[in-house]
């Protein structure tokens, strides 16, 4: 008996070492690639949303759910990451179904000119975050370049061993639990870029969406129906990568055959948003800045508002509470940027590092 | 059950050496990312075809440009450029830096601490490849410079010559998008 059950605690032991090597190994995108952290940040939060956004950059840098907040009481998450692909998006909003069920869901549609996997570093900033189920288990399979194993993504010590090199305090210091970085899935820049020259779109062969991102689409819309959840469709407003006319002629025709709405916020940023993108941009019109993005989000609330007739929880005691803490938070990173940016004269964290801040002859 | 801890021990790490060639340790800054992996990974590969040029080069006022090659000196040689744009990379950690001329754009991709030449898209009938190929040129012009060893796809041509290739865009047996592209994962 004895025996067994030191056995028993030895393999405990072992279980233990492996989970803590596994924790320690894994990347924290703490001071670095923010965008990493996206994903898992959901499971922490109250999941009482009536609307849910999910895609890429252009909607983790472009709308801000506390703006939903503060201007209409709607309540809001965006399940956004990087580069996040159609079928990624598509299992992250069946994940999220499990969890709550929200009145809408807005889906960014840049992704579409995916047809297939891209790369594995950006698979693993969406799907390592991911807690593990038949969710992730699909969005994996779905997402893996040839040279990819499954089982790197259910024990990622297998994929990040070889950092043992590579490990800093950083790595310590969140090893069992990381801050919290978003404004429910918002990543807030207030620095500003100008947009300045942007490249045409290169003529492409064939601008037809390909059918692997139809076809989670099409999926996307039957989770939709079946869950009686609205599905709103949108080019959000980033001047940059180009989105051009056939695309988004596919999405016109799509939204029409599906019953569903489509709505281009680039056709009207300026016009009616209000958007200029001489100062609502930090990075040159790849993304707006908070500025931007309070002027879109508040667009983006009346349509949310007024058309989907959603909730104004502002009244509502428990929500009250909820979201009082969240725009403190909001605040006080709005206000710890601006600090940043007047001793610096640049945003020296908040995942700005990474960028250039000025690149030798200017545009003409 | 000492053996049978072992065996597991041992199985947990040979599964992870096996499944992904290892990274190399000697990236600076030790930033703590898999995008920094696969750089060092893409690096190393890259290293041989970055020393010799090779595939397709496109001369454009006397330099020859190769794919995949360091764009710092490209850049330096042709001098004045008429509009410079750069977005954050969506392949790699860094910025996807685009240079305008007369009648070209060359792109780059970063890849450590140098860029790379990624495309470069011809713009107009001024220039030409170096095989005479030029915009408004016909496919027979094409097939008689570069032969018939293609790939077609909805009217584009496609020629392969070790990691770069020459896309030819044609609209009613007109030439009329010329593109060279470095092959690189994650690259469009």
């Amino acid at each position: 008996m004895k025996k067994i059950l030191i056995n028993i605690a030895a393999v405990m032991f072992l279980l233990a070492v492996i989970f803590f090597l596994q924790e320690l190994l894994m990347p924290k995108y703490m001071s670095e690639i923010p965008e990493g952290n996206l994903v898992e940040e959901y499971y922490r939060e109250e999941k009482k949303h009536d609307v849910i956004f999910i895609g890429d950059c252009e909607v983790f840098s472009n709308i801000s759910p506390v703006t939903l907040w503060e201007k209409y009481g709607i309540t809001s998450y965006i399940r956004g990451s990087a580069q996040q692909l159609v079928w990624q998006s598509y299992y992250l909003l069946e994940e999220t179904l499990k969890y709550e069920k929200p009145k809408v869901v807005v889906f960014n549609v840049l992704a579409m000119k995916y047809n297939e996997p891209q790369k594995e570093a950006y698979n693993r900033l969406t799907l390592d975050g991911m807690k593990l189920s038949k969710h992730k288990i699909g969005a994996v399979k779905a997402s893996m370049m040839e040279n990819e194993d499954l089982i790197t993504y259910i024990f990622p010590l297998l994929r990040y061993h070889s950092r043992w090199s590579e490990i800093s305090a950083e790595d310590f210091k969140y090893v069992f639990g990381k801050k919290k970085l978003s404004h429910n899935g918002y990543l807030m820049r207030i620095d500003v870029k100008p947009v300045g020259y942007i490249p045409k779109g290169r003529m492409l062969a064939d601008y037809s969406f390909g059918d692997n991102s139809y076809y989670y689409l099409e999926k996307m819309v039957r989770l939709c129906k079946e869950n009686d959840i609205e599905l709103i469709l949108m080019k959000s407003p980033s001047v940059y990568p180009y989105w051009y006319p056939e695309w988004d002629r596919q999405m016109v025709d799509f939204a029409k055959d599906n019953d569903l709405a489509y709505i281009n916020f680039l056709e009207i940023a300026e016009d009616k948003i209000g958007i200029e993108y001489d100062k609502d941009t930090f990075d040159g019109g790849l993304h707006l800045n908070l500025s931007g993005a309070e002027k879109f989000s508040e667009y983006l609330g009346e349509i949310l508002s007024n058309d989907y007739n959603l909730p104004d929880h502002r009244n509502d005691e428990e929500y009250e509470k909820i979201w009082r803490d969240k725009v403190d938070f909001y605040y006080a990173m709005k206000e710890d940027q601006e600090r940043e940016l007047k001793e610096y004269g640049y945003l020296k964290s908040y995942g700005a590092v990474a960028q250039t801040i000025g690149d030798g002859q200017e545009d003409e | 059950m000492r053996k049978i801890l072992i065996l597991i021990i041992l199985a947990f790490l040979l599964t992870g050496c096996g499944a992904k060639e290892e990274p190399k340790d000697n990236i600076e800054n030790n930033n703590d990312n898999v995008i920094q992996d696969n750089q060092q990974e893409q690096q190393d590969t890259q290293d041989s075809v970055q020393k010799e040029p090779s595939g397709y080069g496109f001369e454009y006022n006397g330099v020859v440009i190769y794919m995949n090659t360091d764009a710092a000196p490209v850049i330096e040689a042709l001098g004045e450029y008429q509009h410079y744009f750069e977005a954050e990379s969506c392949a790699f950690k860094g910025l996807d830096k685009t240079y305008t001329y007369p009648g070209i754009e060359i792109n780059t991709y970063p890849l450590e601490d140098k860029d790379y030449i990624s495309t470069i898209d011809l713009m107009d009938d001024t220039v030409s490849t170096p095989e005479g190929v030029y915009l408004g040129a016909t496919v027979d012009d094409m097939i008689a410079a570069y032969g018939v060893d293609y790939i077609e796809s909805s009217g584009s041509y496609t020629y392969i010559k070790d990691d770069s290739k020459i896309q030819f865009i044609t609209s009613a047996d007109e030439i009329v998008a010329i593109t060279y592209f470095a092959i690189v994962e994650g690259l469009e």
